[in-house]
């Protein structure tokens, strides 16, 4: 099927959304909550796109790309006057409650807004509450973390305030998170993520350490990866498979050598 | 002050309910409704007997205003502080009621008698001030009378 953005047609793909298609296209729209390996979730409004068909009898209306699924002929404009006056709402408000973060700051500057209109909030923190980090942890099947308390106190926090007994400290939540809000630390052979502290499982070889014994156990168990796929790592092995590839290569030139005595 | 927790007490709450992830909020309720709170053993508990993983159950725990996580009396008083109650006088009803527990709005007694709150309209602003101790509603309340009222629910323990 084929969709027109911005007055060009593009090919889409039953059951995309259209920001799918946006990012496949380089069509540049801002998407601060949805990521490729979750379920589209419609937390931070940015996406928003004005949407007709030829077939609606000239209704049109504003929706989350990320939520609106495609259908052939679909006519999307990305920046129209309202769409721009509405990101640049969702930003004024993002800009007040993370007034701190620096991704926050670009984007609200790249939409002309370098301070908020709205009182900024105390103690800042620089979460934006876009689930991407409790959606992929339950996404990988850990459920460590979630969303507590309700309106203003929403936040994202682990059970009880606790060290999360279900975290394995894989770190999705930290490579996901848009505005680098989510910390933690590797010293020497120990992580520290959600006030839990993780031994981290060393390369035999180099002793670079690289993933928690929690987390190499879960993979093990659960996505049929070999008991000792992680006694060494990718880069020891990388130069492992490059010495057995030398090996062969001078086993042939050998080879040829002896053939050519032979001969 | 924590109360303590009997655990065998908890698991038997639990136990009245099938033990399915979707009994969860009927547990909490249960448990709410035995312990006026939910005490992290509880939420762990629950967690485990239902097969709800814990951040889920804290997560609905903390959502629901229904649901404490902090200790609280055994006896609620609420003083409705919406518009019409507020022009009626219920500030004036609040600071007796601070006055006669000895705490502020929101929190509770230390030996766990009396949780204080104030809330917004209870759709009664014909009878404003409105004052509810436990289910109880008591309407055009005199300022005055919020020590009378308090001891009444004091006697009946
Ligand atoms: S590090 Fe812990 S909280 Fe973060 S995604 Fe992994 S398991 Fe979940
Ligand atoms: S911590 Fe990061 S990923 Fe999680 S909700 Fe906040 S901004 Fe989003
Ligand atoms: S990306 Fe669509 S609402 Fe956030
Ligand atoms: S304002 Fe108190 S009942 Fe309406």
């Amino acid at each position: 099927m084929k969709i027109q953005i911005n007055g060009r047609w593009y090919e889409a793909r039953e059951g995309e959304m259209v920001l799918d298609v946006l990012r496949r296209e380089g069509i540049d729209v801002p998407a601060l909550c949805a990521h490729e390996a979750v379920e589209p979730y419609g937390a931070c409004r940015l996406c928003m796109v004005e949407i007709t068909h030829e077939d609606w009898g000239g209704w049109k209306g504003n929706v989350t790309s990320c939520l609106y699924p495609v259908e052939d002929k679909l006519i999307v404009q990305t920046h129209t006057e309202d769409i721009i006056e509405l990101r640049k709402t969702v930003l004024n408000l993002l800009l007040a409650r993370c007034p701190n973060s620096p991704e926050i700051q670009k984007l609200a500057s790249e939409y002309g807004i370098d301070t908020t209109s709205f009182v900024p909030r105390e103690d800042a923190d620089n979460c934006i509450m876009c689930g991407l980090c409790t959606r992929v942890c339950t996404q990988m099947g850990f459920n460590a973390i979630s969303v507590a308390g309700r309106g203003y106190g929403r936040e994202i926090a682990t059970p009880l305030k606790e060290a999360p007994p279900d975290c394995v400290g894989c770190l999705a939540c930290v490579k996901i998170c848009p505005t680098h809000h989510i910390q933690y630390e590797d010293i020497g052979t120990t992580r520290e993520i959600w006030g839990r502290q993780f031994e981290l499982v060393k390369c035999k070889q180099c002793g670079k350490a690289l993933i928690t014994r929690e987390f190499a156990d879960y993979l093990i168990e659960n996505r049929d990866i070999p008991a000792d796929y992680f006694d060494i790592c990718d880069d020891c092995k990388r130069s492992g498979t490059a010495r057995d590839f030398k090996k062969l290569v001078h086993w042939e030139e050998k080879e040829e050598a002896e053939e050519e005595v032979s001969a | 002050m924590k109360p303590e927790i009997d655990v065998a007490e908890l698991k038997e709450i639990i136990s009245h309910s099938p033990q399915k992830p979707s009994s969860l909020i009927a547990v909490l309720q249960d448990i709410q409704r035995k312990f006026h709170y939910l005490p992290p053993e509880a939420i762990k508990e629950t967690s485990s007997a239902l097969g709800v993983p814990l951040s889920q159950v804290y997560s609905v725990a903390t959502f629901y205003s229904a649901f404490s996580l902090e200790p609280r009396g055994k006896h609620t008083c609420r003083i409705c502080m919406g518009t019409a109650c507020h022009i009626k006088g219920a500030p004036m009803a609040l600071e007796q009621a601070e006055d006669q527990l000895g705490i502020k709005a929101g929190q509770t007694t230390p030996d766990l008698r009396f949780t204080l709150e104030v809330v917004n309209c209870v759709g009664a602003c014909a009878m404003a001030p409105v004052v509810i101790i436990d289910e109880k509603y008591y309407g055009n309340v005199r300022v005055d009378k919020m020590k009378r009222y308090l001891d009444g629910v004091r006697d009946e323990d």
